[in-house]
């Protein structure tokens, strides 16, 4: 194992890998915890304490940005990176300073961007929301990042290009076209912080949506499925379970995705016909959604037995089955008769945390702790009984998170389209609200479970990184006193 | 390690690639039931681009063979569906606005008489109005109408500023209100005296040597409030009589010398408060019911 790691660090740059993992961790304590504040806020009002840098408003970016693009870009770039070189025998192009340029490059923009909006400058595009010089700098950075992977695969030593380096293709590709053209827009003054949006209207929010919902496709699916299409039949130590499956259902993602993002605008002043397309093609993308989970969950097939003994592979089956359930839930969401009811209410934030912290931060945790004790030449992580702790915080987390979202939006959805019986609305928005204030209080404690959870996973990655320094130490002195 | 593919009865083919050492793939069909599924949702698409609009073809789109009937013109008209003749349609027939248009149209027929004195017609204009109130009331003057001081009055006494009168709160709603007492410069004794005379207005134990010197202060006050401080509604000029107060709060006082500092306060700054119009962003029938409700809130007169 120390032999096969000494020859891997000098064939492959992990240095790069190592640095964007550790980044991941910190920016998803950072955004997580965000996150568990502005729930609270939505439950008890007061804790927002008049200061405008902590108001719901400013921190709800803070907290979508450093967990999508600090926590989850940085643990793609890691895994990215990682992958490419194993799969391809080749070490990362680009020599030390590009890949360098991408990992400051991306927490500068990550950092200084929630910073921006803490100090009130947003561009007001969800999940777009850097200034638009932060959005030239990124698009530099993502740039180099699709080059240097590029570059590395056209070095490879292998004849053929594994799957899950397909998925991590399509990704840099699409998420440069979203970030391009949904961030067209005309600066006040070349000082200024300030833009206008090229488009306007509904082309805008189309524009806004076909970026949002593909963000969602290519960022946290696509690219993700790479990292489970190399982590999971590694952990597992078995065979993807169909090749064709798997070049199926990336084309027929790839292709029906860019269809499907209007859905985010039924019941809105858009065309009909637009409306139509997206809940059509969001139903046409259940099943190449589903394909990923199938060949995920059906490579364990014959070696079940793993998930009583590996609470890494436990936590990757937990992923993949949060993956079918939300990726189920979200075209049903999008045809519209149910989109009539859930649109504007809280179970789109559940539905969308059931793909987030179930798929998206549970397959990238099981990632992670395989990808750990391997950067660092560490026999395993420092403990098994904190993977499994993690694991079981993480999941009554979620379970408590989207149930009690499923209450509060549905409920709030169903009370307001209620009639009593004169015809009349039966409640007012303010009741509504009130009703939520339960619900609110138990996913703001589904969250807190999930934030302990990643503490109890930093806390065994430091002691795992810090016992592979120690053991270099034992070792050393070890060979000392054999040589005298 | 036992080759794990042995478990299957099966023996399953590798693509025979290999990377990283040990990552293979195995050359499974795709799952029959993972095909059919994903060609059902192919068929279920289909169907629905015919029924609805659905492809854009140049600068129009195709509308889909499925219709809707709504009434146009007193007769019955089959329409292509899209959402606006979906709505136009649910207007019309279903049950819920069926029901809400026979009420709309009684109540818009109706004088505040007849509806005050009909129990059907007051129920309907409670649960009407509860809404509208709600969603346009509320954020001032409280969900129960108890009004928020200084700037918003309670409308759940019967204690008016403009007038408790339907006709008066229909005003009030329609135009909106503002509230305009100009700032006095009053200071020192003269200050303690005239406010120690207008609580004695209300009957508050005060000395009583203190209000006599305070009357002649009032004079300035007379001509809104009114010689013996019964206010005018025209004016929107406050009842010093009485024991509602509309913009300090003297009951929750706690001593003569902090009711003395809030009277204080009003005349040297004055009152600037307004209320907007509705009559431009809720229908007349909205109005009415509004009227109505507030009207019952505070036992109106």
């Amino acid at each position: 194992m120390t032999t096969s790691t000494a020859v891997a660090t000098e064939q492959y740059n992990y240095d790069i890998v190592k640095k964007f993992a550790i980044m991941a961790l910190v920016w998803g304590v950072l955004g997580m915890t965000a996150g568990v504040w502005i729930a609270s806020e939505l439950a008890w009002p007061f804790l927002n304490f008049d200061v405008a840098e902590i108001t719901f408003g400013r921190l709800r970016p803070v907290h979508t940005t450093l967990v999508i693009f600090g926590f989850g870009g940085s643990a793609l770039f890691a895994t990215s990176y990682y992958i490419v070189q194993r799969t391809c025998q080749a070490r990362l192009w680009g020599g030390k300073w590009l890949p360098e340029f991408t990992f400051w490059g991306w927490q500068v923009g990550v950092g200084g961007g929630v910073l921006l909006y803490m100090l009130g400058f947003t561009q007001g595009r969800e999940y777009a929301e850097f200034i638009w010089q932060l959005d030239l700098a990124i698009a530099v950075v993502w740039v180099t990042y699709t080059l240097i992977f590029v570059m590395t695969l056209l070095n490879r030593s292998q004849p053929h290009i594994y799957v899950a380096n397909w998925f991590f293709i399509a990704f840099l590709l699409v998420i440069a076209l979203l970030h391009i053209f949904n961030n067209l827009a005309v600066p006040v003054a070349w000082n200024s912080l300030e833009s206008y949006s090229l488009f306007s209207g509904v082309q805008d929010a189309m524009t806004q949506w076909w970026y949002g919902h593909n963000a969602v496709g290519f960022f946290l699916t696509a690219a993700f499925l790479g990292m489970m299409y190399y982590f999971v039949p590694k952990q597992a130590g078995r065979p993807v379970y169909s090749y064709r499956l798997s070049i199926v259902h990336f084309w027929a993602l790839s292709f029906l995705y860019m269809w499907a993002g209007t859905h985010h605008l039924h019941w809105t002043a858009i065309p009909d016909w637009t409306s139509t397309l997206a809940a059509t093609f969001s139903i046409l993308l259940l099943l190449p959604s589903w394909g990923g989970m199938i060949n995920g969950i059906m490579t364990l097939s014959g070696a079940w037995d793993k998930l009583r003994t590996d609470p890494i592979m436990l936590f990757m089956i937990t992923s993949l089955s949060f993956y079918g359930m939300s990726t189920f839930e979200g075209p049903l969401m999008s045809l519209k008769s149910v989109n009539a009811l859930s649109h504007y209410t809280d179970w789109t934030v559940g539905h969308v945390h059931s793909g987030a912290l179930g798929w998206v931060a549970m397959i990238t945790f099981g990632s992670f702790y395989h990808l750990i004790p391997r950067l660092w030449g560490a026999k395993g992580m420092y403990s098994t009984s904190m993977i499994y702790t993690h694991f079981w915080l993480a999941t009554i987390g979620i379970v408590l998170y989207i149930a009690a979202l499923w209450v509060a939006g549905i409920g709030q959805g169903l009370m307001l389209r209620a009639f009593d019986e004169y015809g009349n609305l039966a409640y007012t928005f303010i009741e509504t609200v009130t009703f939520m204030h339960l619900p609110y209080a138990v996913r703001a404690i589904g969250g807190m479970f999930f934030v302990a959870g990643i503490l109890v996973m930093v806390y065994n990655v430091y002691m795992t990184i810090a016992s592979t320094k120690r053991g270099v130490a034992v070792h050393v002195a070890g060979q000392a006193a054999v040589a005298r | 390690m036992a080759n794990p593919a042995n478990k299957n009865s099966k023996q399953v083919e590798t693509t025979g690639h290999v990377w990283d050492d040990d990552l293979r793939e195995y050359s499974n069909p795709l799952p029959s039931w993972w095909l059919w599924t994903f060609y059902a949702t192919i068929v279920f698409s289909v169907v629905y681009w015919i029924l609805y609009p659905a492809w854009p073809i140049g600068k129009s789109f195709t509308r889909g063979i499925a219709t809707v009937t709504v009434e146009e013109n007193g007769q019955m008209v089959e329409k292509p569906w899209n959402s606006r003749t979906q709505l136009i349609e649910e207007m019309q027939s279903s049950p819920s606005a069926v029901k809400q248009r026979e009420y709309i149209e009684k109540v818009g027929k109706a004088s505040y008489e007849e509806i005050l004195a009909n129990p059907d017609m007051m129920a309907f204009a409670r649960s009407m109005a509860k809404g509208y109130f709600g969603d346009y009331c509320a954020a001032c003057h409280g969900s129960g109408g108890q009004g928020n001081l200084p700037y918003f009055p309670n409308l759940a006494d019967d204690d008016w500023l403009w007038g408790g009168k339907v006709d008066h709160l229909q005003a009030s709603i329609n135009n909106g209100r503002k509230g305009n007492m100009p700032a006095f410069p009053v200071q020192g004794e003269a200050m303690d005296d005239l406010a120690t005379y207008v609580l004695s207005l209300s009957g508050e134990q005060v000395d009583a040597a203190a209000a006599e010197r305070g009357k002649k202060g009032y004079a300035m006050c007379m001509g809104c409030h009114g010689a013996e401080g019964k206010g005018n509604p025209m004016l929107g000029a406050a009842n010093l009589t009485d024991k509602a107060w509309s913009v300090i709060n003297i009951p929750a006082a706690g001593s003569l010398e902090e009711k003395k500092r809030l009277i204080g306060g009003v005349v040297n700054k004055g009152i600037q408060r307004e209320m907007p119009a509705f009559a431009s962003r809720l229908k007349p029938e909205e109005i009415k019911m509004l009227t109505v409700y507030v009207h019952e809130l505070g036992g109106g007169q």
